[in-house]
């Protein structure tokens, strides 16, 4: 289950600190809430400082609100990712998927 | 001139004595001192001093200077022996002294060797020039002589070193891996000494050396029985072996202790109880003719007949280690029996439920036994009989005409011409008249199992790597593996296909596609249960959980189809037929043309192509090697002959224009060649035989 905060900074930029397990349970929250949140930004950071762990539906929902949040205009980072998070990404290339630049 | 080389305690000692032997005062000479004397406390290293004296010319009348060198030289001789040897054992001490004989003129200029030692005699017109062997150094005045020859004069020392070589036994004791054989390898120690051979007195001589070689094999039984002991050795020794090393005078190998090799068993097999060989055909006649009427066929069962008896395998017996171990002998495989239409398998017996032609097919230790009916249609092939389809052989005893269809699980026997029609058979094609403008097709059952084997390579090879990674994935620490219980494999296989194995869905949607298309060829249901298991996974996004034991199930079956669809079949099909105009044949096993020729036709044999006659354009392939009698078009339509990299050409007269292909490799004939036999040589271009 996972939780957000957003801080709004400068250029029209939102940061989301998400804190927590990014996994199937989280799929309603992060469709019905953290995606129609972003919409009207023109660029979004996803901090995963505090996400420990991902499933597979988890990385499938990630996937999802990057590539939906590019079609409507919003530019969409991810930061801070953690080490063994990271590791899982690389082996199923979701860098590659989403564009190595969206990793900072 | 007169010289002497003169001893003493020190220099004034030698140079005194030198003085009263040459009967000269010191300003009639010339003094060169050789060796500085040196003292030791007990006089054992001490070194006496040494000069050579050479008077000066004086009385250049002297008729017979040597005449008065003998005195001299004799009381220098004899004074020599009154002081102490200096000289090193190992050293043969070479002091320049002039013959034992008296008969000096025979001598004068000579060099000889007496009793290992090198003596000489300068006269004034000739000094004695000795070769230097390899392996013998020569020193002078204790100057290593780096020239091949030297000239020798009698007023300098000269020493001779020979090396004597020695080497210890060394030995080794060596077991194989699997533990069948011991070796002892030997090189026994020897000793070699040399010494200088006598020669007679020349004026050139080439020091000559004589060579002895002792052997000294040290090798002792005890070592080698603690060395086996070492190694765990209990069983087959030869002793024998170990003595007979042990008396090697030449470096060897023994084999002192072998084990009992494995002997392989007999893996199942069958044993018919009829004549089953289907390689039926028209055979050529004496007079080098084909008379297409004797055909030979096969005995047609009755039902109830035991066609073979399927046996188990034989199991090898085991072996035994020189460690007293056992040794297990190879696996033996049973052989698997599938049965098809018309046959039942009671006990170990394969029986006949219906009467027709028995039929064998064997893959590895797969084999599928099936009786096979047959068709015979009496007259023609056309719009007043219809298409044939049938499950077993078809024999048309008349002609096939335009636009018909045949279409056959067994042979296609056709009596007369085959004319724009479609030919296909799943076993041989067989016409005794010829084809124009058809299609035909042999084998397309194996040619299909090849395909799909193909295809199954690189699917399979993903799909191990697949499991790999969800096996590597589920290790991760940051990954949760919770929503495999609840939503099974599939989102994690939407990311995976998303990207990583992308070409990976468009691989498999070939395989179903061709295992859909080619049903009626696939008579083994494993194909379309392959086909539904993996378009289940990757191809559609059914909400059922997949597991990974489930994933790893498939892999196993598709390793196991991909590597039966690589094992050759007996009896692979074939087509044969007297000649064939503009048409395709197209088949998994040999084809062979038997009358006068092929023309403008394509031709795919995935076995040999044989044409006896001419082939005359076209385009003709064949997997196993292609044979030709006369090739090319006299009006320079294509024609070209391929065959894989591994294959040989062989043409009897290939007309210039026509073009062959071996692997990539393309040559194209600009004249008449005869007797042509091509192959790619190993540089990876044509050559000829």
């Amino acid at each position: 289950m996972i939780e957000f905060s957003m801080k709004e900074a400068e250029g029209g930029t939102i940061i989301v600190r998400l804190n927590g397990d990014l996994d199937i349970d989280s799929t309603e929250i992060v469709e019905e809430t953290l995606l129609p949140a972003l919409e009207n930004y023109k660029a979004a950071t996803l901090n995963f400082e505090e996400v420990p762990f991902v499933d597979s539906s988890g990385m499938g929902l990630l996937l999802n609100v990057v590539q939906s949040l590019k079609e409507k205009g919003v530019h969409v980072m991810i930061s801070n990712v953690k080490e063994e998070v990271q590791f899982v990404f690389e082996l199923l290339q979701i860098p590659e998927i989403l564009g190595k630049d969206t990793f900072i | 001139m007169q010289s002497i080389i003169s001893k003493g305690k020190n220099i004034k000692e030698a140079i005194d004595v030198g003085l009263l032997l040459l009967e000269a005062k010191k300003s009639e000479v010339n003094i060169e001192i050789l060796q500085q004397e040196t003292k030791s406390f007990f006089k054992l290293k001490s070194k006496e001093a040494i000069v050579k004296i050479t008077k000066l010319e004086q009385n250049p009348n002297q008729e017979q200077p040597y005449k008065e060198e003998k005195d001299p030289i004799k009381l220098m001789d004899e004074f020599l022996h009154h002081i102490p040897d200096p000289g090193s054992e190992s050293l043969v001490d070479l002091k320049p002294k002039p013959r034992p004989a008296p008969k000096s003129n025979e001598l004068a200029g000579k060099v000889w060797v007496k009793n290992g030692e090198l003596f000489c005699q300068s006269s004034p017109t000739h000094y004695p020039l000795v070769t230097i062997p390899d392996g013998v150094k020569v020193y002078r005045n204790e100057q290593l002589i780096t020239e091949k020859s030297f000239v020798m004069t009698d007023i300098d020392f000269y020493e001779v070193q020979l090396e004597t070589e020695e080497k210890e036994t060394v030995w080794k004791v060596v077991m194989d891996p699997h533990k069948l054989r011991v070796e002892l390898h030997i090189e026994p120690g020897y000793k070699i000494t040399r010494s200088l051979l006598d020669t007679e007195p020349a004026q050139h001589i080439e020091l000559m050396i004589d060579e002895k070689k002792e052997t000294y094999n040290t090798l002792s039984y005890q070592e080698v029985m603690d060395k086996l002991e070492e190694l765990r050795v209990k069983h087959g020794f030869h002793q024998n072996e170990i003595v007979k090393a042990m008396d090697a005078a030449e470096p060897g190998v023994f084999t002192i202790a072998s084990g009992i090799e494995p002997i392989p068993g007999t893996d199942g097999w069958i044993e018919f109880q009829i004549n089953t060989e289907t390689q039926i055909g028209p055979r050529e006649t004496e007079n080098g003719r084909v008379d297409y009427r004797e055909m030979k066929t096969i005995p047609n069962v009755e039902s109830g007949t035991v066609i073979a008896i399927v046996h188990p395998p034989i199991p090898g017996q085991p072996g035994r280690t020189v460690t007293n171990e056992p040794l297990p002998a190879p696996q033996t495989i049973p052989i698997s029996v599938q049965s098809g239409r018309g046959i039942a398998i009671i006990d170990n017996k394969i029986i006949a439920i219906e009467s027709g032609r028995p039929h064998v097919e064997k893959r590895r230790s797969i084999a599928k036994v099936s009786i096979m009916q047959k068709l015979t249609h009496p007259g023609n092939v056309d719009l007043s009989s219809g298409n044939i389809h049938f499950a077993g052989d078809v024999e048309v005893l008349g002609e096939v005409s335009e636009r018909m269809v045949i279409d056959a699980e067994g042979n296609i026997i056709v009596h007369q011409s085959v004319n724009m029609a479609t030919l296909t058979a799943s076993g041989a094609v067989l016409t005794h008249g010829s084809i124009i403008g058809s299609d035909v097709s042999a084998g397309k059952n194996n040619m299909i199992v090849t395909e799909l084997g193909h295809l199954l390579g690189p699917i399979n090879q993903d799909l191990a790597k697949i499991i790999q990674l969800i096996k590597q994935l589920m290790l991760s620490p940051g990954f949760k593996a919770s929503d495999f219980s609840r939503g099974g494999l599939q989102p994690l296989m939407n990311i995976l296909l998303e990207k990583r194995f992308k070409p990976f869905p468009a691989l498999v949607k070939e395989y179903v596609e061709t295992v859909k298309r080619n049903e009626n060829y696939l008579s083994d249901k494993v194909w379309a249960e392959t086909a539904k298991s993996l378009s289940q996974l990757f191809l559609s996004l059914s909400s059922e959980a997949i597991s990974i034991g489930w994933m790893t199930e498939l892999s196993e079956k598709l390793k196991e189809l991909h590597e039966l669809s690589q094992m050759p079949v007996e009896p692979n099909s074939y087509i044969t037929v007297p000649n064939v105009l503009s048409s395709r044949l197209y088949c998994s096993g040999n084809v062979t043309i038997l009358g006068q020729g092929s023309v403008n036709t394509k031709i795919y044999a995935g076995g040999k192509l044989t044409i006896n006659g001419a082939l005359r354009g076209g385009e003709v392939f064949g997997r196993f090697g292609a044979e030709i009698n006369e090739a090319g078009a006299e009006s320079r339509t294509p024609t070209i002959i391929a065959v894989p990299g591994d294959q040989k050409i062989y043409i009897n007269k290939a007309m210039d224009g026509t073009s062959i292909k071996i692997g990539n490799v393309q040559y194209k004939f600009s004249e008449t060649r005869s007797r042509v036999i091509a192959y790619l040589n190993k540089h990876g271009r044509i050559s000829f035989e």
